[in-house]
């Protein structure tokens, strides 16, 4: 499971002045992540020990006094200090334009002025804390390659698909290693494949065993099938085989286990460059 | 009319002829720009009781039509714009602009850490020193920000409020070197640390003890400054913590209610304190709301005083109230539309009768208000007054359907929302279970959900956008205000009587560990220049910090 984004929402300075604060406070917390309020009055030192105890991503402070010149950058300057520098800052209230890019130059990432949405708020900071982590780049999903539905027998599931919704039927094949029999009709882009058990063995038997007949699974087209499954296990998604397997059409695949993706099986595949 | 109602109205006129001779109206006689006289105060064809019990005549009870005979056919409103930054010095300089451009009452805002009880060389007031009003030490601040101003001749508001007995004394103090008695001296003190606790946020000490500190600044005032407004109970703050209308005014009134309550339990007559009571209200965007707001509080407040707690004097049941616009409307998209905003929200405050006013400038949501800003502000004030004629008879509005049914609807939620309160054991209690905030934010995560939804329309801000906005000119608080502080207290503690301070302060420690009352303590250490801090200080070691859940 990908951890939750962690906020600390900070009144550093003595200015009363908190809806600002926990309506944000209570914004982001809509927007999935787990947020701490500070609560009033608290000083640089407080804020960095109460940040790096409760292990945040973030940190977003408020002032409306007027005193973010001298308080902000104490912040950060502090963070610096307990190697903790990896903490994204951000800050809001009344600050002036002209006083932003002082606050920028001392680490304050960005500045959110009077009239900011807090979705605006919430973009930047999942923005920024998936950039740290590279989340962006390590998903090479580029489609939907296949659904698959399990059958009992494709002779009396054919029909149906062919005839009645006058798919176009690609071809029958045999995969012994996953234990079934499958047929692939094509749908546009993408395909259908429905799977019928070889033996008690496989799990189709199993699938049709417990759950009848019905959607099996999702297979998405990755490029790269061996660091798609690194990047997967890298964020705590247990697979069903250690390597990439030998699926229909000559295509490697694997499997995610359906209890971290919502029940839903889902199968990786990379098509082998053709020579 | 009938005979009965006849025989009221001339009592009535009887009354404020009375009043007129003592108190002249404006003008001897009102008319429109096309000559039609204009009546002090119109009224239904028909009187009936129902129109006596919940509007009457102004300066009647419940007073729901204003609180005096004339309203402002007599006397306009005091116009008062709170201020003050960086020095004393500075702000003396801002106090005698204001007053020369026609403002008739001070209003001083103090910095962060003297409305917390810190001196400028403490280390809680890094950064904050001179930046959201000035900044004062001790009595020699405060004889600085005073110079060549008469206290016999302005009132002066002072928003203060866990430390308002220091400050309070420190004025006495610098009109006692003026050669000003107390019993001349007229002005407010805010006081009000309840709404601290809700929404302000510059407390210091738990509520119990601060609910002593301020009975005892009642009974003091009682005695010596007959003419001083105690406490102004604020629903300003709780509004802008994003409250609805009429949240603002029930936990005003649940506030007022529980300082009535400590001040009797403190053994004082209910009608040697509750007329120098006054409160603080904000106007906001909803123009006919705001109105009928006003009018509902003065209503309830008549009652809660006659049938709760049995005041006789007719000043008693009185409301008088300060207003504010609201600052949290303001935007800091195309500030200049701020200026419209704060026209029609205080027009609200006029046409609900208020006693005294602060226009907000249209540069708050970027910083402090510049000169020019400040000016167009108290212009704003000038203008309703002066060229509109809405102060040309009593309550304009009044018998309005729809503002007397709003007056009416305002007044029944809010009698719900203090029967709760009751329910829970009163105010203090509903802070300290945290229910009065709660509901507060509840209505302000609403609102900017709305906004945010486009639900609600903010011009400038989620419609009617511009892209390339000039940027206007901002007010800058120079920062070696703070250097300049700490090298005047420096010199203060060298210069002065040190024992004296230590002697006059263990006196003030012994006071505050009784029951004694503190301000005539307080008053001594001032006046020895023993500093805010030290004062405030004493008192923490006494009465313990407020800690919120």
């Amino acid at each position: 499971m990908q951890k939750k984004i962690r906020v600390l929402i900070a009144k550093p300075g003595l200015d009363g002045h908190d809806r600002g604060a926990l309506v944000i406070a209570q914004g982001l917390r809509d927007e999935g992540m787990e947020v701490i309020y500070s609560g009033l009055r608290q000083t640089p030192e407080q804020i960095v020990a109460a940040a790096i105890q409760e292990d945040v991503d973030c940190i977003g402070l408020s002032i409306l006094s007027g005193a973010h010149n001298e308080l902000f950058p104490e912040v950060t300057r502090l963070l610096k200090e307990n190697h903790a520098e990896d903490i994204l800052v951000i800050g809001g209230g009344v600050i002036p334009d002209d006083d932003i890019p002082f606050l920028q130059k001392h680490g304050i990432k960005a500045i959110f002025t009077p009239g900011t949405s807090i979705s605006e708020i919430a973009q930047f900071i999942k923005g920024v804390s998936l950039e740290d982590k590279g989340t962006v780049s390590n998903s090479s999903v580029k489609k939907i390659d296949h659904l698959g539905i399990a059958v009992h027998h494709l002779d009396e599931a054919i029909p149906f698909f062919q005839d009645v919704l006058g798919l176009k039927l690609l071809g029958k094949e045999e995969v012994v290693t996953e234990g079934v029999k499958v047929a692939f009709f094509e749908v546009g882009e993408t395909k259908l494949e429905l799977l019928e058990p070889l033996n008690k063995e496989s799990p189709i038997y199993k699938h049709l065993e417990k759950r009848g007949e019905g959607f099996h699974h999702i297979a998405f087209e990755v490029d790269n099938l061996i660091q798609q499954f690194d990047w997967m296990k890298e964020n705590g998604f247990p697979l069903l085989q250690d390597k990439p397997k030998d699926g229909a059409h000559g295509k490697k695949v694997g499997f995610i286990h359906p209890k971290s993706t919502h029940k839903v099986l889902v199968e990786f595949c990379e098509i082998p460059i053709k020579e | 009319m009938g005979d009965i109602e006849k025989e009221q109205f001339k009592e009535w006129e009887g009354k404020t002829e009375a009043f007129i001779k003592k108190h002249p109206e404006r003008k001897d006689f009102f008319e429109t720009s096309s000559n039609i006289p204009i009546d002090r105060l119109y009224m239904p064809n028909e009187m009936d009781e129902a129109y006596i019990e919940k509007l009457n005549y102004p300066g009647e009870y419940p007073f729901t039509r204003g609180i005096q005979p004339t309203m402002y056919r007599g006397r306009l409103w005091s116009m008062r714009q709170y201020a003050g930054f960086s020095t004393a010095e500075e702000s003396n300089k801002r106090y005698k602009y204001l007053l020369e451009q026609g403002q008739t009452g001070l209003s001083v805002a103090f910095d962060l850490p003297t409305q917390i009880g810190y001196d400028s060389d403490d280390p809680h007031a890094k950064g904050e020193i001179g930046k959201v009003g000035v900044a004062i030490d001790s009595l020699k601040d405060m004889e600085i920000l005073f110079q060549d101003i008469p206290l016999d001749k302005v009132s002066t508001s002072m928003t203060i409020n866990a430390p308002a007995s220091i400050l309070l004394a420190m004025y006495i103090a610098v009109a006692e070197k003026q050669g000003v008695a107390p019993e001349q001296l007229s002005g407010t003190i805010q006081n009000d640390i309840l709404k601290e606790y809700i929404a302000r946020g510059t407390y210091i000490y738990p509520p119990k003890p601060s609910m002593r500190l301020i009975t005892n600044i009642f009974e003091y005032c009682a005695n010596y400054l007959p003419k001083w407004n105690t406490i102004s109970i604020s629903g300003y703050h709780i509004r802008e913590a994003g409250s609805t209308a009429v949240q603002e005014v029930a936990f005003t009134l649940a506030n007022a209610i529980a300082y009535v309550e400590s001040a009797l339990e403190a053994g004082l007559e209910i009608d040697e304190f509750a007329p120098r009571l006054a409160f603080f209200f904000n106007a906001h965007n909803q123009f006919f709301e705001e109105i009928a707001k006003f009018r509902a509080a003065r209503r309830l407040w008549a009652k809660i005083m006659k049938e709760r707690f049995h005041a006789k004097k007719e000043k008693s049941l009185q409301l008088r109230f300060h207003t504010q616009t609201a600052g949290s409307t303001l935007t800091a998209q195309q500030p200049d539309n701020n200026v419209v905003r704060v026209a029609i929200q205080a027009l609200a405050a006029i046409l609900g009768g208020t006693q005294s006013l602060h226009t907000n400038s249209r540069d708050e949501a970027l910083a402090l208000p510049t000169q020019d800003s400040a000016r167009i502000a108290l212009r704003t004030q000038q203008i309703i007054a002066y060229e509109t004629g809405v102060t040309d008879t009593i309550d304009p509005l009044g018998g309005s359907y729809y503002i007397e049914a709003l007056t009416d609807q305002i007044e029944k939620e809010v009698e719900e929302y203090l029967n709760i309160i009751d329910e829970m054991g009163g105010a203090v209690t509903a802070i300290e279970q945290g229910f009065i905030q709660r509901e507060i934010h509840k209505a302000a995560y609403q609102y900017q959900r709305d906004i945010e939804a486009e639900k609600q329309w903010i011009v400038g801000l989620n419609s009617f956008k511009i892209t390339d906005e000039t940027k206007p000119e901002l007010l800058r608080v120079d920062p070696s205000v703070a250097k300049l502080q700490e090298q005047k207290l420096k010199e203060l503690r060298d210069s002065r009587d040190n024992e004296a301070i230590a002697i006059r302060l263990a006196a003030l420690k012994q006071a505050a560990e009784t029951d004694e009352n503190v301000m005539p303590f307080i008053v001594e250490a001032v006046k020895a220049y023993a500093t805010i801090g030290e004062i405030a200080n004493v008192l923490r070691e006494v009465f313990g910090i407020y800690q919120p859940s």
